[in-house]
Order: structure tokens, then sequence, then C-alpha cells
């Protein structure tokens, strides 16, 4: 078997893949990644919270939490068999696991909470198998809305810590404390440059305790449970147990798809940045990433954490700081590791004020939710789509604006129409289907040769475009490719009565056919030199049929009994 | 397309909107022409708000920077952006004509 290829480093890559960085700065990265990550860990201790866990309890558990981030990262760098993408792609806790998971605590405790990660994790193994299939019903806006209401619903259940009719009444000090944290994040990531920008959720954190120690929130009795504890120990597993309910499949399958899906983003992140040539997504290296997330997710279930995911903001570090090397994520899962071999952190983080902690979580979901909305921008969407996305949003808001809407459902049905993250997605998918009916997938339209008009031919891409819900960069591809393969058959091919032109599309391909009577048009693999183009108008064509060569990602042209087609394939 | 010209100093600003296709591109060829018809002439060719530009466009541009080099010429290219400057990469344009960002830029690297 010939040896891998590394990729060709790009210019801002200062340590690529392979590149083992000085002990120093593999070091001081480990760190800024893992600082960077801190900032989830307000999500296993909200559910914990939740499910009035004791703050010993609490400890033991992220500990737990830690670890399995270690071996998460630990799995994703490495490549073995058929496991890891082989990136410097750290695993982190997640929000899209944060209302299932608060829905398995309400139901069933922490047994409940662990079996279903376990189940989760397993399904995201399998999908890791299945995920070309499964992406047709699960497209790139219906994605986005799931992270927008990933955020959403997070955002509300951080809220209701605060404000819920069961919650104590916030005091003046938890107001002050939520305030200077908040403002503390916003002010380091708005105002600070460089490191200080980056980490400014951890700054925000330390703020916040700071003030909650000024304002006597953190006092007497949380240091004295840190003083008992040793500074470092193995953590317990001694809660762990597991149970299983099916009410809960569909929240727990729905995170599953969102993380897997955000999996293969991540890792297309990944590709992008350690690849001077990168041109589309490798789906073999996401394949195996997402195998590794889905493991790392099982790994969670069986030790007793929440569910996992890659984090997203630390391949931005890395492209920031130019490491991206694997040695990195050797550091930090190694690092993660060491931590949750120390009680002492473990319960300085399980004793965090809620006012910090709501104060950090809505300060993280600024950026999921407007993640979000981006993703479900990038297609173009028409009156279907725009239904499915608004019905879906709108029927999520609705279950967190009036929560007796499902007074007197069955109790197996609350935990899909009792949740705003699971009620609008399965809206979303339900009219996805429903609106596919009555799709043409496929569209053609004439051009007569003397009546070219291009703007009419950007419109049937655009129309196109739009009804299958296509990226809206590929449609600006296909039509370039399009009018100027139109304009340079008209021009040089002399083509007998119209051309007939036929588009195709699945979730997976954009095919288009120019077919006319007369000569094929060249497409030359090699660009003509600025004097052929200047020189003759067959120097232009030949410039023409380069470029439609290059924009698209495969060309053929076919000429039989007279009749010739272009084809122009494009991966989407 | 549509062809709106301006003098500033010494300066002819060209700006392009729409589209620079078979059809559209001797119009501008004729502009161009006229424009560096004489020696040490300063030209900038404002494309902020040009959609599209076709093998025909590119084929006039590189007449236009011969021409300007063969006269001692200037031609400076501004407000080459989104999908248009992709077009310029696509087909190895970007590093062949002076292109810089706002109009004034160009105005100031035409001088």
């Amino acid at each position: 078997m010939p040896a891998e290829v590394s990729p060709r480093k790009p210019a801002n890559i200062v340590y690529a893949l392979d590149e083992a960085p000085p002990l120093l700065v593999t070091a001081g990265n480990a760190v800024q990644h893992v600082a960077l990550i801190s900032i989830n860990f307000v999500y296993p201790l909200l559910i914990f919270r939740l499910a009035d866990v004791p703050v010993s309890g609490v400890a033991s558990l992220l500990a737990v939490g830690l670890m399995v981030l270690g071996a998460g990262t630990f799995l994703q760098a490495v490549k073995r068999g058929p496991v890891g993408s082989g990136f410097l792609c750290p695993a982190t806790f997640t929000a899209a696991y944060l209302s299932p998971s608060l829905l398995a605590v309400k139901a069933g405790g922490l047994p409940l909470l662990f079996g279903m990660t376990l189940f989760a994790g397993t399904l995201e193994v399998l999908f890791s198998r299945l995920l070309n299939r499964v992406r047709p019903y699960f497209p790139t806006e219906i994605s986005g809305l799931v992270i927008l209401m990933i955020g959403i619903s997070a955002g509300m259940a951080g809220l209701r810590l605060m404000f819920g009719s069961s919650a104590e009444p916030v005091t003046s000090a938890e107001w002050t404390v939520a305030g200077v944290t908040l403002a503390s994040m916003v002010a380091f990531n708005i105002w600070g440059r460089g490191l200080v920008r980056m980490l400014c959720a951890l700054e925000g954190l330390v703020a916040g305790y700071v003030a909650a120690w000024f304002a006597g929130l953190l006092g007497g009795a949380q240091f004295d449970i840190l003083a008992r504890v040793d500074w470092i120990a193995l953590p317990s597993l001694q809660h762990v147990s597991w149970s299983f309910d099916l009410a809960l499949v569909a929240p727990f399958v729905i995170a599953c798809l969102a993380v897997a899906m955000k999996a293969v983003g991540t890792i297309t992140v990944c590709q992008r940045m350690v690849d001077a040539d990168w041109v589309r997504p490798n789906m073999v290296s996401a394949t195996r990433g997402v195998l590794a997330d889905g493991i790392t997710t099982m790994l969670a279930g069986i030790a007793g954490a929440v569910g996992t995911n890659t984090s997203t903001p630390s391949v931005g570090l890395a492209s920031a700081t130019g490491v991206a090397s694997r040695y990195v994520a050797y550091a930090i899962g190694a690092l993660f590791i060491v931590l949750g071999l120390t009680p002492k952190l473990t319960t300085l983080l399980a004793v965090m004020p809620r006012a910090v902690m709501v104060a950090a979580l809505l300060f993280t979901i600024c950026f999921i939710v407007i993640n979000g909305l981006q993703i479900i921008g990038s297609r173009l969407l028409d009156a279907r789509r725009t239904l499915v996305i608004g019905a879906a949003i709108i029927a999520g808001i609705a279950v967190e604006a009036f929560p007796t809407m499902t007074t007197g459902a069955p109790p197996s049905l609350l935990p899909m129409i009792g949740s705003s993250f699971v009620f609008s997605t399965l809206i979303a998918l339900a009219l996805n289907l429903l609106f596919r009916l009555g799709v043409k997938k496929t569209a053609t339209m004439k051009v007569e040769t003397t009546n070219i008009e291009s703007k009419r031919i950007e419109q049937f891409m655009e129309t196109q475009g739009a009804q299958w819900g296509a990226r809206r960069d590929i449609i600006d591809r296909a039509s370039f490719n399009l009018t100027q393969s139109i304009e340079t058959i008209v021009e040089g091919c002399e083509p007998q009565g119209g051309l007939e032109i036929t588009a195709s599309f699945d979730e997976f391909n954009l095919d288009l056919r120019v077919a006319y009577l007369g000569p094929p048009l060249e497409l030359p693999e090699k660009r003509p030199t600025n004097r052929e183009i200047m020189e003759s108008e067959e120097g232009q064509r030949k410039l023409a049929g380069f470029m439609l060569r290059r924009q698209a990602d495969r060309v053929a042209a076919v000429h039989k009994g007279g009749r010739s087609t272009i084809i122009f394939h494009f991966d989407h | 397309m549509d062809l709106r010209e301006e003098k500033i100093g010494e300066v002819s600003v060209v700006g392009v909107t729409g589209r620079i296709d078979s059809s559209t591109a001797p119009a501008l060829e004729k502009r161009l022409t006229e424009n560096l018809g004489a020696a040490q002439v300063r030209v900038v060719l404002d494309l902020s708000r040009l959609e599209y530009i076709s093998s025909a466009g590119f084929r006039i541009l590189l007449l236009a920077a011969k021409r300007a080099d063969e006269t001692g010429s200037r031609l400076v290219l501004c407000g080459v952006g989104g999908k248009v400057r992709q077009l310029f990469d696509l087909g190895g344009f970007l590093d062949l004509f002076t292109i810089v960002g706002a109009r004034e830029d160009g105005i100031a690297a035409a001088q």
C-alpha cells in the first residue's frame, strides 16, 4: 500500500499535523485549548445541579467527564483502524445533549442520563457508517435550525435555573455577580486582543468567581468542602448505573444526528486548515472522526458523564496560532486526564454559583444561536423551505413560551412535544419530508441561439437552487458554467437549432447538461497563454473551456451522431 | 452593461455596472481603446458594480493592459470583489493586473 502523502502546508500554519513542536509550545498550546474548552464545563454542571447531585458527587462526575474528554481527544487524533480523523480536534461537552439530558435526569435520574448517553454514542457510531444516506433527510438548513434551537433551549434551561417557577428568588448579589461575569466575558471578547480575547470565557469565569466571593455567594461552606478534598485522587465510579426509556429515544436521536453533522463540519474545517490545496470535504476522515466522536460519547455513558462532541472553537484556535500538530492533541488529552485526577479543581467547578453558571451559559449561547442562523442562511430558501424553517422555529418557541401547551398529552409523548429543541426539529423533519413531494429533481430549459438571455439562464439556476435547497456557492458556480458555456458554444460551435439545458440534483450532486447539434466544446486542462487569448477568439474560447473545467468538479464532452452534450458535475 | 466615466485630475475613472460578456465586451473595448489611445494616460476601471465577467471580458482587459504597457499608460482595476474576484482567480488573472481595493486607492495607484 502506498504511504499516505501529507497535505501541502498552508502559509499560516507553523506546525503541521505530523510536525512535533518544541515541548514548551506543545504544553502552552495544550493549556490554551483546555482553557478555551473549559466554558463548556457548564453543561454537565447545569445537568448535575438540576439532578440535585451533591457537590462531592458533581466533582466526581466532572472528573470522570474530563477523563472521557482526554480519551476522546486522543481517539480523534490517532488513526487506528477505522477510528480517528487524525486531526487536532479536541473533544468537549456539548449543548446539543443538554436538553435531552435534562429530560432524562427529570424522568429517571442519573441512571437514565448515562443509559441514554450510551445509547446516543452507540447510535452515532452506527451513523458514522451511514452518514451519506442520512444527509438527504437532514439537509443543511435543518442542521442550522437544530443548532439554533439547541442554543435557544439551552439558554432557556439556564434561565429557568434562575427564574423558573421552582427556582429560589434571585438576590441582588446574584444579579451583580451575573452582570460582572457576563460583562467581563463580553468585554474581553470585544475589546481584548490575541490570547486575552481567545480566553475571554475563562477570564470571565475567574472574574465571576472573584465577584461571587466578594458578594458572599462563595464562602465558608464552599471553602470547607474544597479544603476537605485531596489534590490528587481517582474519581469514584460508585454512582454509575444505567437505565433506558423508549420515550427518550427521539430527543437523543436528534441530538446524536446534530453532533454527528457538527463533527463532519468541524473535521472539514480541520481538513481546510492543514491543506493548502484543499478543494472539497473528504468524507473518509470525516467518517473516521464521527466514529471517534461516537465512541467518546459511548465512553461518557459507560463511565458516567454527559454527551460529547468535537470542539469547533479549538480548531479556530489552532488556525489562529498556526499550531495544528497532533502532538498538541496528545498533550491536551493528557492534560484533561491530569485535571480529572485533581479533585480540588473539579470541586472548585462544582461549587460554581448559579449566577456565574447562567451568565457563562448565556455568553456561549449567543455564538451557538448566530452559528445556527448563519447555517440556515447559507442555503437558498424557497417558499417550501422557508415554511419548514419558519414553522419549526415558531413551534419550538411556542413550547418555551407556553409550557402548559402540552398539558394533557400522553406522558410517553412529553419528551418529544415538551422540549422546544426536539419538537421544532421533528416539525422541520416532518415538513421537509412532506414538502419533498412534488419537487422535481430534474429541470430543463431551452435557449435559442438567436436570443441568449443571460439573466433568464441565471434565474433558472436560482429558482431551481432554491427549490432544491442547494448551497448558494454551488449554484453560483453552476450558474457561471451555464452562462459561459452557452455563450462560448453559440460563438464558436455554430449550433444548429437551440440548446437544451438539463439540471438535475440530489443532496450530493448537481449535474448540468448542455446539449446541441454541433461540434463539442473544447475544455482544455491547460490555460492558454495570454498571447493566445489576445490574438484570437480561438484563444478566448480555450480560456472559457479552461475556466469551465476548473469551476466544475468534473466535466465531460460527448459527441454522438452530430449532437454534443457538455456535462458539468458539482459535488454538493 | 452600463459604463460611466468621470475625470478626477489626470485620471479617467470608468465605472462598469452589470455584465461583461460577448455581447457587451465590444462596448467596453471601444471605451478602453479611446481612453488608452494617447500615451501616458491614467485609467482606473471600477468593477465594484460588476456582476459577471466572461472570457470575452477578460480578453478585453488583457488587450487593454497590453495597450497601456505599450503606450506607457497606467491601467488600474479596483472594486474586484465577491463572485467577480473568484472569476479572476479562476482564470488566473489576479496577478496579471494592478488590482487595488477601493476607487480612491485606484486613483492614488494610477497617479
